[in-house]
């Protein structure tokens, strides 16, 4: 039986984001209107998207906002201005202790 | 948000970020009455950088740096041109520093608590919705219900212009003006940073990777040494990375964390954060007016960064910009008021009058060859199998000009486009 050699293992988007720090609103900051995308067929937020917050379910745009980063990536890259964009109210959102 | 403080205030800063709080610094040392708002939970929450600062500037303005919250000052330099398991490394090494590795919020939060003793008022957890604009010009802000008034506002709000763009100062940026930089920090010992890298105690390292790092798309990946961890993480220009990016940017960041030829150094260390950030890479990002009635742009928001391929330097170029804000807050009193002209004489003009303003302006030449994706797919790959000729040798040694030759076919390069990106790239740098 062969054995895969310990070592590093990647890490998957969710395990990346649980390194983190947040203290989520239940107000979204970012809201997107999701009827635009299905116009879209580059969807470039999917794979830019640092945090994963615009997956394809069903072939539908579904977001996310509770992993976000807050970098702004999606505003910029979005070519219909289906994003919503601000930044999170009183102190919420990530909370980065390292970078 | 506590408003028991006076209603009215000298300065406002928006943004307590490098550029910011600096500003709030010193306009406090000079007397100056100065309200400075932060969006985050405590001071550096939200700040993001690749990893290193230059110092100069910040001696000029802090003075000594000797209680500043510096990791390590960076002794050697990489840059690496990654295909696949091959790289071919340039460095540099020196026994002079002039940048250290730092986290970015430790050094904001040293600047912010200088602020505050010197007298400023720091208010966290407030989020600026709006430049409060009466006949014409920035007399304040509000944020949800607040209304706080002074007599010129610093707009230090960072690379997402929010509110220069609600008065209709600045448009959304473009995806060909800023690049997306995502990092992993990860957790070593102390010792182990500094000697799998082969430093002394206390100095660091910055590496630069262009190539398949990035799945040959322009931008690149970096690496910095901190005291007890190590930043890894890549900058792809929005642009490029809209038309050509395949996997998800995270994908990007773990398999140059897992790269066969660099996870002997941090493969076994945690991952403590993840995090992401935009970065300028365009001085068309810069507005066309660094100054309205009542207001002054600094930092990122003022376009100040400057990405050359082999550096980057913000953090210096924003403190700089707050300082100079906060001499012309004392400039414009004198002169008389803080009109858009006074301001603009005040502060604009020696900005661009700067060689920190006109360093980033002549690079123009330089950010459009970055953007020149040839160069980071053939040129790599040509600079790649021209050393795994000379170097990986059989019965055979190839001549040196055997392995160009090699090379140029292996990249579907000619001998004149080669030379043509060659000078291309020395004078754009």
């Amino acid at each position: 039986m062969s054995r895969r050699e310990a070592g590093p293992r990647r890490l998957r988007l969710e395990e990346l984001l649980q390194r983190n720090v947040y203290d989520v609103d239940h107000r979204p900051h970012i809201v997107v209107d999701t009827s635009k995308c299905s116009r879209c067929d580059a969807k470039p937020c999917v794979r830019l998207c640092p945090a994963g917050c615009y997956t394809v379910v069903d072939g539908r745009l579904v977001f996310s906002y509770e992993g976000c980063l807050e970098c702004g990536t999606c505003r910029v890259v979005c070519p219909l201005g289906a994003v919503k964009w601000d930044y999170p109210l009183s102190g919420r959102g990530v909370y980065y202790r390292f970078s | 948000m506590e408003m028991n403080q006076p209603s009215r205030f000298d300065a406002i800063v928006v943004g307590a970020g490098p550029a910011g709080a600096t500003a709030a610094l010193k306009l406090a040392e000079k007397g100056y009455k100065v309200l400075l708002l932060e969006r985050g939970r405590g001071a550096g929450s939200k700040q993001v950088f690749g990893g290193r600062v230059y110092a100069e500037l910040l001696r000029r303005v802090f003075g000594d740096l000797k209680d500043a919250p510096i990791h390590r000052w960076v002794k050697r330099e990489a840059l690496m041109l990654a295909d696949g398991d091959r790289l071919v490394a340039v460095a540099y090494w020196t026994a002079n520093s002039t940048s250290f590795t730092t986290y970015l919020g430790q050094l904001t939060s040293w600047i912010v608590e200088r602020a505050v003793n010197a007298g400023a008022v720091f208010v966290d957890e407030v989020r600026v919705d709006r430049l409060l604009v009466r006949d014409g010009r920035v007399v304040g802000i509000e944020a949800g219900p607040d209304r706080v008034e002074a007599d010129v506002v610093i707009d230090a709000e960072g690379v997402n212009r929010l509110l220069l763009e609600r008065l209709g100062l600045v448009a959304k940026p473009k995806p060909a003006h800023v690049a997306l930089g995502v990092k992993e920090v990860i957790r070593l010992s102390e010792k182990a940073v500094t000697e799998r890298f082969g430093l002394e105690d206390g100095e660091g390292l910055a590496w630069v990777i262009v190539g398949s790092v990035t799945d040959y798309l322009p931008g690149g990946a970096f690496v910095y040494t901190n005291k007890d961890s190590v930043s890894v993480g890549l900058v792809l220009h929005l642009d490029a990375a809209v038309r050509g990016l395949r996997a998800h940017v995270h994908e990007l960041v773990e398999r140059l964390r897992l790269h066969p030829l660099l996870r002997r150094y941090w493969g076994d260390g945690d991952v403590v954060e993840y995090s992401a950030h935009l970065t300028i890479e365009s001085p068309e990002f810069i507005p066309k007016s660094l100054v309205h009635d009542g207001l002054i742009v600094v930092g990122d928001a003022a376009g100040l960064l400057l990405s050359t391929g082999l550096t980057v330097r913000g953090v210096d170029y924003a403190v700089f910009s707050g300082f100079l804000a906060a001499e012309a807050v004392d400039c414009a009193r004198k002169e008389g008021g803080f009109t858009r002209d006074v301001l603009s004489a005040c502060y604009e003009q020696p900005l661009r009058r700067s060689a920190v303003y006109r360093d980033i302006v002549r690079r123009k030449r330089a950010s459009k060859l970055m953007k020149d994706e040839r160069l980071f797919r053939d040129a790599v790959r040509f600079a790649v199998k021209a050393a795994s000729t000379i170097y990986e040798l059989g019965e055979e040694t190839p001549k040196l000009a055997e392995a160009l030759e090699e090379a140029e076919r292996a990249a579907r390069l000619s001998k004149l486009s080669l030379a043509l990106m060659l000078i291309r790239l020395v004078r754009g740098l």
